[in-house]
């Protein structure tokens, strides 16, 4: 707490004439004590006006008699925003204070994990979460293999999957129909259609089309095409009841002639919103089904997989080589979005970033190399792919540690691209490119300025030569000295260059090291430079005494001995980095980028840990170094993580709420925040990936995958916050929440929806959904889990007033008046909850 | 609790409202509501108009060696730069003292086919021929180049150094705010007016970074402005005011929330403000008054000079449409600089019709490791004038030829007189070339101002040069420390491949801010905290004493 009250009490006493008197108190151990700003007497009463503490429950206005009194609370206190007024003054009962209730401490642990490990609360895992515990959550998120995920493994076994779209009626003049038929011919199973006037389905409305369960056969309601004839009801399957619809093409359909129909009756006028659902059993059939209203207004097409747009069907495109960019960005959003081993996810993000590489470099480097523009996208694709799944791997394994991290970046043919070992050369007279070897230093191992110099950067890059890319046969991926392919896709050519060139091999672009290439020199890293700038080679660099005693002093010099050939050669580099992984440099800045990620962005290099004031932020820092160093092995990262969320800064409200989201994180958060799962598998907000990439650009040039410099997209607030950012995010939040068919829903495109009405329908009794109040509790306390409701008293309001007035934003309109199951309710609260996501706080976590 | 003074969070979109809240908002002078300030940073001179800066920052470091061309220095070219080197042009006297070449296009030739340095007329130094547009703009005298820019114990990390450019303190990592930053703050109206600094990309630099008071970032000013649900007019006024409702409500102290209410409240008034303006492409209209180039059929075909801002093919160049062109390529710019084009449109836009003081521009993707030039083809239309770093050095070469232009042409609340256009670099690139036809992270570079009251060239009346406008690289009287050739010199001076500053940054940025924009020595003092301390030598010639440098002081610019 702020250590203030004492000199506002004196103030105050002197000021307020003595008679009126606020104190902080004398701590209960679980409340918090709010600093209380202004005293005043109003007609007699008293005035305290306070302000907000961190997640508070409820506040309360104490009295006393005297200071040393028994505090209790004050009769008669009336909350207004942060200000009580209390009954009428006694004068017995003269001195003040306020208590804070606050969320339960595991409660904001919890809270401040789904913010931190994952990419926000989603309303499910809320409920999991606190009930589990934070121990459990967090014990469970730090052992990933143990957590089954089935993310990206195709599911063939055949069920039921529902389809639903929301449109507007839009067939011009005479009957309203719906159709349904398959593009090619071929079968399906299909059941339970509703169509429903509304943006969304409540199951209150009345279903339109008439023997939609196909329990009493076809005819009388459907009329059925020549193609189709050989469709019959059947009961091998049922979604509901006993019986569904086989429907079987001869060939494809494409109108009402060659569909499956029904007239809808009365005739839907055009415009009008309609919500369209239907059940279809999931097969290997190709063709595709579609189901429509007359016109386009109210239309889907479904392939009958079920795994549309599922993150294991992209990444078998993206293992299949055809994948590309737009392809890998989805699959990765999606992880974010869906994946159990959250934690897993944000830090895959991390090394991605950390070890940053820009896949357009990649693909100009590829598309220089004979392929054309749709071949060099796939294959950079690939090489970022690769990379990704390489880490993926990697953080299974409890024992993991940096190095073992850092090596599959070093090893990758995107990083040897992007930062130009791919065409260093050191032998001869040549200058080796020293850009890897400064990023090594400076950004993925040491931190700037952090125990190297030019002298040891120049060192390094005649180290790093030979570092190189070959296209090899498919099976000689991870072998650097494997030959070219010479396995020809097409051995017929005569032209030998044409023979001979890369699109004409069969094989896998990947690292390779290529021995005429490097520089034969011997090394010194890490050794001190002579006034004149040449290496000193009896003087290694000594480690700084700000270490403290545990590091300091010790000679940390590397001697690679020249002419090294062949196998000697590529291992200069690995030596070099075994070497540089564990440093205390190296502990010290990859820790000190950990707490920013994981606790709040005021940790910097540098502390000097030899003196004994240290900071919070500085303890945590040399915790995790111990850590880091005193593990069976070195550099263990669950180790790392495991000091840092056990921490009590990361638990104490110095933890909670003081990050903002980065692009990637609002995006994502934001499907999240709303996205519960119904019975049926759907969610109540969803996203096909793709969409969320335009956003995620945007709102700061946050481009996946393509980051021009190397030093990864910042953590910190200034980087991403400015008036066009901010105009981004509201654009996105706002066109999340519309229905598909409004105006701006293409900024976060039509494959974004969500269902907030769903939502309330799942998680608030009947009887509350009319009520403003509770409506307005349910969403805010949902959306700002760590505010604590009684912080939010200022929102609900609001959000009250906001649910009140018709859309004209003048008109009362209220709330209770209206259908739950209507439009204007849907649109309502789509409003609304748009709005609390515009707001600063959702720009937190 | 938030300490900063809350901002009502105004309605962006209600048409029927706009012509009042406009009103309020950019017709009172600001002046008027200014704090008390010393200086007259942001006060209407007697000409009723204030003072502006534009800045450009080139982000990778720019390779200064390849952008003002040392020719002089037989040390430049062969073995230290040959796949890279730029040459003199045979058939003219390099050493001839007068104006700077600007060889326009012959209708057999294109626009940047020009193969040599363009001589400056000094005898030493040249212009990378990509620059040829910036040639007019010396020659009229507003336009200088001041070379061997750096600061003492240059950082050769991007990051770190950039962040030095931008904080105006280098080597020193407390100061979090940003040079700009500072100088709107000492014109005491960062917090009254709602625009001052304005960047246009993806996010707010460091420049204009800081914690009293929130500068302007825009990303895409055709799409600046919020959606509603429903997204009707009314719909998005209903919004406004529970935004503007929820922006006032109280919280607890978080590490962040200052920033994020400053931020919101910027964007309230900016929305406000821009609404006013026509970013559009229909509304980018802004043409050269010249046949652009020598291009008379362009010119007499569409009855005047290229468009300003390219940001189309169609509004990139001429040659395209010249009917007796046996060229189809006289694209002024890359076709990838749209981007930037309609970013610098918008930064002129928001100078030159709104109130604020200082806009700016990144332009990305200096950091020439590898490939920073073509390889050469047989009939020399690529070479070491083609490549990657060629195709930077246009869009910098036509932005300055263009705001010249646009704020001559069509000056509304700025003039070109009342202007300064600045780049910025973060550091040069080693002096001899890498095995990957490209160049690494060295030390000083190159910095180019230019504006109507930017002292450059100057003739006499028999055209006699009196001054130059290039500092710090050859010439007569234009240096305090000369221009060391061969191969222990100045190219080499600082550790082995370096060139050596001789010029700190701050002394150009302050000499602009004070003498241009209108500090006080005391509000430089503050701004820029180097000029109060005596040994680092920003004003007056010295010696940095912190790596033992000598350096000019501040270049006579303003």
């Amino acid at each position: 707490m702020k250590p203030s009250w004492s000199h506002r009490w004196l103030t105050t006493l002197s000021s307020a004439s003595g008679w009126l008197a606020a104190l902080a108190s004398l701590l209960a151990q679980a409340r918090e004590t709010p600093d209380v700003l202004t005293l005043g007497l109003q007609n007699g009463r008293p005035v305290v006006e306070f302000a907000p503490a961190p997640a508070t429950l409820e506040y309360r206005l104490l009295q006393a008699p005297t200071v040393n009194g028994l505090f209790a609370p004050a009769a008669e206190a009336v909350l207004t925003g942060f200000q009580f007024t209390g009954a009428a003054l006694q004068w017995d009962q003269r001195f003040f204070q306020v208590e804070a209730v606050p969320l339960a401490a595991d409660t904001l642990t919890a809270t401040t994990l789904l913010h931190r490990i994952a990419y926000g609360p989603t309303p499910d895992e809320l409920e999991r979460v606190r009930a589990l515990g934070s121990g459990a959550y967090l014990a469970e998120q730090l052992a990933p293999e143990k957590l089954s995920e089935t993310l990206d493994f195709l599911d063939p076994t055949p069920r039921w999957k529902q389809v639903k779209v929301t449109g507007v009626a839009s067939t011009s003049g005479g009957q309203t129909r719906l159709y349904m038929y398959l593009e090619g011919s071929g079968d399906a199973y299909v059941d339970n259609f509703r169509l429903v006037v509304g943006s969304s389905d409540t199951g209150t409305q009345t279903n339109l089309l008439k023997n939609a369960d196909f329990e009493t056969g076809l005819t009388g309601s459907w009329t059925v095409s020549a193609n189709l004839v050989a469709s019959a009801v059947t009961t091998d399957y049922a979604q509901n009841g006993s019986a569904c619809l086989h429907l079987v093409a001869a060939s494809g359909g494409d109108s009402q002639g060659t569909s499956i129909y029904q007239v809808i009756t009365p005739t839907v006028a055009v415009g009008t919103p309609m919500t369209l659902s239907f059940w279809y059993r999931t097969s290997a059939e190709d063709s595709p089904l579609v189901v429509r209203l007359g016109g386009s207004g109210v239309s889907s097409t479904a392939s009958l997989s079920g795994q549309d747009n599922s993150p294991a069907q992209i990444l078998a495109k993206l293992l299949s080589g055809e994948g590309t960019l737009t392809d890998l960005r989805a699959w990765h959003i999606l992880h974010a979005v869906q994946a159990r081993r959250q934690l897993s996810e944000v830090l895959r993000q991390f090394l991605e970033n950390h070890f940053v590489t820009q896949i357009s470099k990649t693909r100009d480097y590829f598309d220089n190399r004979g392929y054309d523009g749709t071949q060099a996208d796939q294959i950079s694709t690939r090489t970022e792919l690769i990379e990704n799944l390489r880490w993926q791997d990697a953080l299974l394994r409890p024992d993991v540690t940096f190095l073992d991290l850092l090596k599959i970046s070093a090893e990758s043919p995107a990083m040897i691209v992007y930062l130009d070992t791919v065409g260093s050369r050191g032998n001869g007279t040549r200058i080796a490119n020293e850009n890897y070897a400064r990023e090594l230093c400076e950004l993925f191992c040491f931190g700037v300025d952090n125990g190297y110099d030019q002298q040891d950067i120049v060192q390094i890059s005649r180290a790093w030569t030979g570092w190189t890319l070959e296209l090899v046969q498919t099976n000689q991926e991870f072998n650097p000295f494997a030959l070219r392919s010479k396995t020809y896709l097409d051995p017929t050519l005569t032209n030998t260059t044409e023979l001979n060139a890369n699109p004409n091999l069969q094989g896998l672009w990947a690292f390779n090291y290529q021995g005429t290439r490097h520089n034969l020199s011997a090394k010194h890293l890490f050794y001190q430079t002579k006034p004149d700038g040449s290496v000193d080679t009896t003087k290694p660099k000594i480690i700084p005494a700000r270490f403290g005693p545990r590091w300091a002093g010790q000679p940390y010099g590397l001697v690679l001995a020249a002419n090294q050939t062949g196998t000697n050669g590529i291992k200069e580099g690995y030596d070099l980095i075994s070497h540089m992984a564990n440093q205390p440099f190296t502990m010290e800045f990859i820790s000190v980028k950990l707490c920013r990620l994981l606790v709040h962005d005021g940790f910097h290099l540098g502390y000097d840990f030899s003196d004994d004031h240290q900071t919070p932020e500085e303890t945590l820092v040399y915790q995790c170094m111990l850590a880091w160093d005193q593990g069976t092995q070195k550099g263990q990262l669950r180790e790392v993580l495991r000091t840092i969320l056990n921490s009590d800064l990361f638990h104490s409200h110095a933890g909670s709420l003081q990050k903002v989201k980065t692009p990637l994180e609002f995006a994502v958060s934001t499907v999240r925040a709303l996205r519960a799962r119904n019975e049926d598998g759907s969610f109540t907000a969803d996203t096909d990936g793709y969409s969320l990439a335009g956003i995620i650009n945007r709102a700061g040039r946050l481009r996946l995958f393509d980051r021009a410099e190397p030093d990864g997209y910042p953590e910190d607030a200034p980087a991403w916050i400015s008036a066009g950012t901010l105009t981004e995010r509201i654009r996105f939040v706002q066109s999340a929440l519309m229905p598909v068919s409004m105006t701006g829903k293409s900024d976060a495109g039509t494959a974004t929806t969500t269902d907030p009405v769903g939502l309330l329908l799942k998680k608030l009794p009947a009887a509350q959904l009319n009520d403003a109040g509770a409506v307005a509790r349910f969403f805010t306390d949902l959306l700002f889990p760590a505010e604590g409701t009684a912080n939010l008293g200022e929102f609900r309001d609001l959000a009250v007033t906001f649910l009140n007035t018709g859309d004209d934003g003048v008109t009362t309109s209220d709330f209770n008046q209206l259908a739950t199951g209507s439009s204007n309710y849907d649109l309502r609260v789509r409003g609304l909850v748009a709005l609390l996501l515009s707001t600063q706080r959702f720009q937190e976590q | 609790m938030n300490i900063i003074s809350r901002r009502s969070f105004l309605s962006h979109s209600a048409a029927l409202g706009l012509g009042t809240a406009l009103a309020t908002l950019t017709d009172v002078p600001f002046v008027m509501k200014r704090a008390l300030a010393e200086g007259s940073i942001g006060l209407p001179g007697s000409n009723g108009r204030v003072k502006k800066l534009l800045f450009i920052f080139l982000r990778g470091a720019n390779d200064g060696l390849n952008t003002v061309i040392p020719l002089g220095d037989s040390a430049y070219g062969p073995p230290n730069r040959v796949d890279l080197e730029i040459k003199k042009d045979p058939l003219q006297s390099f050493a001839a003292i007068g104006r700077a070449v600007f060889p326009e296009a012959g209708p057999a030739a294109g626009v940047y086919d020009h193969p040599y340095g363009l001589g400056l007329g000094n005898g030493f130094a040249a212009l990378h021929p990509a620059l040829k547009f910036l040639a007019p703009i010396y020659n009229a005298g507003d336009l200088a180049a001041i070379h061997r820019v750096g600061y003492p114990k240059q950082s050769r990390s991007h990051f770190d150094s950039q962040n030095y450019w931008e904080s105006g303190a280098p080597n020193d990592n407390n100061t979090k705010d940003g040079i700009l930053y500072r100088a709107m703050v000492e014109s005491g109206l960062a917090n009254t007016a709602p625009l001052t600094g304005v960047s246009i990309g993806s996010s707010l630099p460091l420049i204009l970074r800081g914690s009293k008071a929130a500068m302007t970032n825009v990303s895409d000013p055709t799409r600046f402005n919020l959606l509603a649900v429903p997204n009707t007019p009314q719909g998005n006024a209903k919004a406004d005011t529970f935004l503007a409702a929820a922006n006032r409500a109280r919280f607890a102290d978080k590490r962040d929330r200052d920033f994020l209410e400053l931020q919101y409240g910027n964007l309230a008034s900016s929305l406000q403000i821009f609404a006013n303006i026509d970013f559009s492409e229909a509304g980018n209209t802004f043409r050269d008054d010249l046949a652009t180039d020598g291009d008379t059929d362009y010119a007499n075909a569409n009855g005047g000079g290229y468009y300003l801002f390219p940001t189309t093919n169609e509004k990139n160049g001429g040659w395209r449409r010249s009917s007796t062109s046996t060229r189809a390529d006289k694209y002024v710019v890359p076709t990838s600089s749209y981007d930037l084009f309609n970013r610098l449109k918008a930064a002129a836009l928001v100078l030159n019709k709104t109130d604020a003081l200082v806009a700016g521009v990144s332009i990305d993707g200096w950091d020439t490791h590898s490939n920073q030039v073509d390889q050469p083809n047989a009939t020399g239309t690529t070479g070491s004038h083609t490549g990657s770093h060629a195709n930077l050095l246009r869009r910098v070469g036509w932005a300055m030829y263009a705001l010249n232009k646009y704020f001559n042409r069509y000056p509304d609340k700025c003039r070109w007189d009342d202007l300064a256009v600045v780049t910025l670099s973060e550091f040069g690139r080693t002096s001899v070339e890498n095995s990957d036809n490209g160049t690494d992270h060295a030390e000083a570079s190159v910095m180019f101002t230019a504006g109507g009251g930017i002292k450059g060239f100057e003739a006499g009346p028999l055209g006699e040069v009196r001054r130059t406008g290039v500092f710090n690289c050859g010439g007569t009287g234009d240096q305090s420390v000369p221009w060391q050739t061969g191969p222990t010199g100045t190219l080499f001076k600082a550790t082995g491949r370096y060139l050596q500053r001789n010029t700190d940054y701050r002394s150009v940025l302050g000499k602009l801010i004070r003498d241009h924009l209108g500090a006080t020595q005391e509000q430089l003092n503050r701004i820029v905290p180097g000029y109060a301390n005596a040994a680092e030598s920003l004003k007056a010639k010295g010696t940095q004493t912190r790596d033992n440098t000598p350096v000019i002081g501040e270049p006579d610019l303003v």
